[in-house]
């Protein structure tokens, strides 16, 4: 790629239908939560004391793993190791801190919802009250922003060098039958580790 | 009086480092101020966060950003600020700046290139004018950067190959996909003449860099064997092994500041801690990429220049310009294919190194006699995470679950997608150019640059004519779902023009030795002096010419070297 596009962080590329797409809900979501009042608690209509309080990983793992779903012959959120990617992105100081809340306060929302409907957590669901609530969910603006979000972070556990916590041994590598380029980053020369 | 060095460089890639190697080889000494920080190989792997989902070699856009003008109603104009939009003209802010990103595509200019306006006449609502200099003039600065960037590639036979003073490249081509064939054969069955796309990528080992190891991820990473010609690999760190060249990282220049006679007499800059610096110099060079290079010099007001450096007939930051054209795709389907020719088509790391050159002037019942462009083929980018990111979407719906699974594996499995770029000139206009913004400031308080990217409707008249050829060829290849789009949109990466070079003060802002008409101590080295941009990618040219700015800035110094060069 010589050409860079609209909205590409350098080097990336996406046909212009997708990149149209992304920008508008970069922007969406940039209104909805200045709309709201500045934050990513608000958007979603929580108060910030029970944000506090709440432990969004049990829900966190649940969503992934129905997002990316463990099949015999391919692997799910759980063989990517999932949930470990995500703790690293969401310490990490480069990824958007709204981006970073947003990944995490979507999980209390959605189990608000669960129990409104179900009357308990999302992880208690059944397979098909699980897809049910998340389609309700991705009918809304913020939740379809909050899906797309945690979509494009699986892909990153699923494909992306293994020195960052998802991918164990290129698992999702081989699935897909993609070669990675080389030399891959380990610890030292991630880009956490650079002297920038 | 004293002086800390020479020559002060501000900006380190492909228009900074042909300056500060050629000095300090020449004798002089030589400070180099670069934003970023300075990586090396060993800190370049390929790594997609790292290239092209993180700000990691470019600011945030929080800290550090641009606001665009984009065509609103009514004949206005729109402005957004790149936090908010997302659009990033940052293109690589470390030692060697985006030249360690580049793919190293290089094309030199045609002749016909340094003078559009008595070639095709005027356009209207275009500032196209001739270029100060010849051909001849840039073409044995072409033949060093061959020789010093390392360049690979085959000079063959063609309508409209550039005239050489040397026999061939320095070193043979890189290797090349199978792909690469069925592109000559295409080709040539449709009466199209493929051209060997020749690259800044070493093929062998020399100069102290290894050779090209192919794994199939060039453009937009950095190198990791020091075979891609960065202005780093190739030209700063022999400067500084030089002993006469020093680059500081970390090292923000913001102002250059004058005297009540109007020459330069120091950069101040902010270090790594945001504290403010100076250093002084007998030279300045300004090498920032277009957008930034016309910022500073605007930013830089004093006694005699009111409204900023060298811009006291107005001209800084006018005529900006990007590269014209779009993109197209086809899709190599592996099951249309025998079993040889499938796994042939899934090879990874060779290069395509294709082009279609036929069309740089164009004879058209339509486009009338005009300037044309190339044809640039290129397998799709191999970033993973990109690639996925589509799967996602199904008419404009969220996919996820076992289906999602599913469209994964029949988007990475089943076929290869097989671009084409097209480049041709971006006109110059009044509506393109930049100037400084009232209201948005970067993280040390300084007015960012506000960007108007006006693109004139000919440039796409001209892109889509080429696009059709780039289809006609995808669907001689047998590729399936193909598209293209030339649109308005500028790619941020391919910025040249707002401080063009000129024999008149009244419409340029460099003399013919890109020095500043207003300004004796101050030369612009980067892509800044282009009137018009040619229609190719522009580092090649950049390289040259700021070789050939190099030696008009030793006999402006004296000539002699003081020291053995």
């Amino acid at each position: 790629m010589i050409r860079r596009h609209r909205n590409d962080r350098p080097g990336t590329q996406a046909p212009f239908d997708f990149v149209q797409l992304k920008s508008r809900l970069t922007t969406r979501r940039r209104f909805l939560i200045q709309a709201a009042g500045g934050s990513v608690a608000l958007l979603f209509g929580l108060r910030n004391a029970a944000a506090a309080e709440y432990d969004p990983w049990p829900t966190l793992d649940a969503v992934t793993r129905h997002l990316l779903p463990s099949e015999p012959d391919s692997p799910g959120a759980a063989e990517i190791h999932a949930l470990d990617y995500l703790r690293f992105v969401t310490g990490d100081p480069l990824v958007d801190r709204e981006e970073r809340d947003l990944i995490l306060q979507g999980n209390q929302w959605l189990d608000q919802l669960s129990q409104e409907r179900y009357q308990t957590v999302f992880p208690a669901l059944s397979a098909e009250q699980k897809e049910q609530l998340l389609r309700q969910v991705a009918r809304s603006t913020a939740g379809e922003n909050w899906i797309s979000t945690l979509l494009t972070y699986l892909f990153e556990a699923l494909l992306t060098a293994p020195a960052y916590g998802g991918n164990p041994d290129g698992i999702g590598w081989l699935w897909l039958e993609y070669v990675p380029g080389f030399p891959l980053p380990v610890p030292g020369n991630r880009y956490p580790d650079l002297p920038l | 009086m004293s002086s800390d060095f020479d020559v002060c460089v501000i900006g380190s890639g492909a228009g900074g480092g042909p300056v500060a190697y050629s000095l300090a080889s020449a004798g002089y000494s030589v400070v180099v101020l670069e934003k970023g920080p300075w990586l090396t190989e060993s800190h370049f792997t390929k790594d997609e966060l790292a290239c092209c989902r993180r700000s990691v070699y470019t600011p945030a856009l929080r800290d550090e950003q641009h606001v665009i003008e984009e065509p609103g109603a009514d004949h206005g104009w729109n402005a957004e600020a790149g936090e908010q939009s997302g659009w990033n003209f940052w293109n690589g802010n470390c030692v060697g700046g985006s030249s360690n990103f580049m793919s190293g595509y290089f094309h030199r200019l045609k002749p016909v290139d340094f003078k559009l306006l008595s070639t095709f006449g005027p356009i209207d609502a275009a500032n196209v004018i001739d270029w100060p200099i010849e051909y001849a003039d840039l073409e044995p600065y072409y033949d060093k950067v061959e020789r010093l960037i390392g360049v690979s590639g085959k000079a063959e036979p063609h309508t409209n190959a550039e005239p050489r003073s040397s026999a061939d490249f320095p070193f043979p081509p890189t290797v090349e996909h199978p792909i690469s064939q069925h592109i000559d054969q295409a080709a040539q069955a449709l009466g199209f003449h493929a051209l060997r796309v020749p690259r800044a990528i070493l093929s062998q080992p020399a100069m102290q860099r290894r050779a090209c190891e192919y794994s199939g991820f060039c453009g937009s990473f950095g190198c990791s064997s020091g075979a891609k010609g960065s202005s780093r690999a190739a030209l700063l760190d022999h400067a500084v092994a030089s002993g006469r060249c020093e680059v500081r990282p970390h090292s923000q220049v913001f102002r250059l500041e004058t005297d009540a006679q109007g020459r330069i007499i120091a950069a101040a800059y902010y270090d790594k801690e945001a504290r403010p610096r100076r250093v002084d110099a007998r030279i300045y060079v300004v090498a920032c990429q277009a957008i930034e290079t016309s910022r500073l010099l605007l930013a830089s007001i004093g006694p005699k220049f009111p409204g900023g450096l060298a811009n006291n007939h107005g001209q800084v930051g006018r005529n900006l310009l990007f590269s014209a054209g779009g993109a197209g795709s086809g899709d190599m389907v592996f099951a249309d294919h025998d079993a040889a020719e499938s796994a042939a088509l899934r090879v990874v790391g060779p290069f395509v190194n294709r082009a279609l050159d036929d069309w740089y002037t164009i004879d058209d019942p339509r486009l009338g006699h005009a300037k044309g462009g190339i044809i640039e083929f290129l397998w799709d980018h191999p970033n993973a995470v990109t690639r996925a990111q589509n799967a996602k979407w199904r008419d404009g719906e969220l996919v996820w679950g076992a289906p999602l699974k599913r469209r994964l594996e029949t988007w990475f499995r089943t076929d290869r997608t097989l671009n084409f770029e097209v480049f041709n000139d971006w006109l110059p206009t009044d509506d393109c150019f930049v100037a400084l913004d009232r209201g948005v400031n970067d993280r040390w308080g300084n007015a960012v640059a506000r960007v108007r990217i006006g693109a004139h409707p000919h440039d796409q008249r001209v892109g889509r004519f080429l696009a059709a050829k780039g289809e006609q060829l995808l669907r001689r290849l047998g590729a399936r779902r193909i598209s293209s789009s030339v649109g308005p949109a500028p790619p941020p990466n391919l910025q040249a023009g707002g401080c063009r070079f000129g024999n008149a003060p009244e419409n340029s802002v460099l003399d013919p030795d890109c020095r500043a008409h207003e300004v004796d101590n101050l030369f612009v080295s980067d892509g800044s002096f282009m009137p018009t941009g040619g229609s190719v990618p522009y580092t090649f040219t950049i390289y040259a010419n700021s070789f050939r700015v190099a030696d008009r800035i030793i006999d402006q110094l004296g000539g002699c070297p003081r020291t053995a060069g």
